[in-house]
């Protein structure tokens, strides 16, 4: 099979099954619930350094100061991204070494500007209601894959030279 | 045949280059969207009435908005009405103007071609979730009075409901990620020989 065809159909399948893992009662329990709580805990101390009047309680993140608030849902905590670029990592021939280290800085990176979109939503939200739908829904989502591509891209350039043989990258070239 | 290497590129530079065509693509998408989305259009009124006839009696468009009109009765309605829903189609086709921002600043000889071929694949990829949408409003969301009427069994439900998370998302923000990668192993290849320890 060539290197593309290869690295595409164990991505697909890869993250086709962490996807359905991630939809089982168990996981959204002990996993998907807990991980997006403890996003709009973090957004929320990373706000409250500039603005006390930010509350969370659970998945919601408030201000006493305003009656909107936002509810941290799937899609906008990060869970997805950090599959498809987990997936990606390991769908890729590279060495075990260099593929944890990936995956460890990677999903960092992809949860660190998780957090940049849900703090600026807010703020987008208190302010206008259009643009923050916009931007929910088309923007950050385009921008939150466009990190994830790079990510990869970078961590593929950073590979060891002998991992190109059998990659997508060798294979096209 | 020999075909000519891009020339070499940083993912810094590539990444800032992605970053300003974003704002024109998304631009161009949202007030071109009526016509850019109308195959996808096109394609769900034809899967509706191949496989939905029962359930779907038309499918209008109202700029990137989808009216499925169908021949089920809302709970607690009047005699004769029948249940509407709406699906909004943008939210299934951000990939678009990603894909284009990502093959414009690639800068490739053969970015024409690629435009089209992933304005062709992406289109199934904006109506497939929207009918899996459509599907979850009348098989899960408006309630077991409604849902009775379509005749899915608990299986198909679950099918509904898995292809609805999938196609909301997955499939609108990865399709247009990994066709980029896809069609750009020789872009990718000449960002590596640039210098791999400093992207």
């Amino acid at each position: 099979m060539p290197a593309m065809s290869r690295f595409l159909t164990i991505f697909v399948l890869l993250l086709a099954l962490a996807f359905g893992l991630e939809l089982t009662p168990w996981a959204q329990a002990f996993v998907v619930t807990p991980w997006t709580d403890t996003v709009a805990r973090v957004s929320g101390v990373l706000m409250r350094t500039f603005d006390a009047s930010i509350t969370t309680s659970g998945n919601v993140i408030g201000s006493s100061a305003s009656p909107f608030a936002v509810a941290i849902e799937a899609g906008c905590n990060g869970v997805e991204a950090t599959l498809v670029l987990v997936a990606a990592m390991l769908a890729f021939p590279a060495p075990w070494r260099h593929r944890l280290a990936g995956i460890a800085i990677g999903v960092a990176t992809v949860q660190v500007l998780n957090v940049v979109r849900v703090v600026t939503l807010f703020y987008l939200g208190r302010w206008n209601e259009r643009v923050f739908e916009w931007a929910h829904l088309y923007a950050w989502q385009a921008l939150i894959m466009l990190d994830v591509l790079i990510v990869w891209v970078i961590w593929v350039k950073m590979a060891p030279s002998g991992t190109a043989q059998g990659s997508p990258r060798a294979a096209a070239a | 045949m020999v075909t000519p290497t891009p020339p070499p590129t940083t993912v810094a530079r590539f990444t800032l280059r992605t970053l300003g065509y974003l704002p024109l693509t998304f631009f161009v998408w949202y007030f071109a969207a009526p016509a850019l989305l109308y195959p996808a259009v096109l394609l769900v009124r034809a899967i509706a009435k191949l496989a939905l006839r029962d359930i779907v009696r038309s499918v209008e468009q109202a700029r990137a908005t989808l009216t499925f009109m169908t021949a089920l009765r809302p709970s607690g309605a009047v005699a004769g009405s029948v249940l509407t829903v709406d699906v909004d189609l943008l939210i299934y086709a951000y990939g678009l103007p990603l894909f284009a921002a990502l093959t414009l600043a690639a800068r490739e000889r053969a970015w024409k071609r690629h435009l089209a071929i992933g304005y062709a694949v992406l289109m199934p990829c904006v109506a497939l979730p929207a009918l899996a949408d459509f599907l979850k409003s009348v098989a899960i969301t408006a309630g077991p009075a409604v849902a009775s009427q379509t005749g899915f069994v608990a299986w198909q439900r679950e099918a509904i409901a898995f292809a609805f998370q999938f196609g909301s998302l997955i499939v609108p923000a990865v399709v247009p990620a990994v066709l980029w990668v896809a069609l750009h192993g020789r872009f990718l290849a000449a960002s590596r020989h640039r210098g791999a320890a400093s992207p």
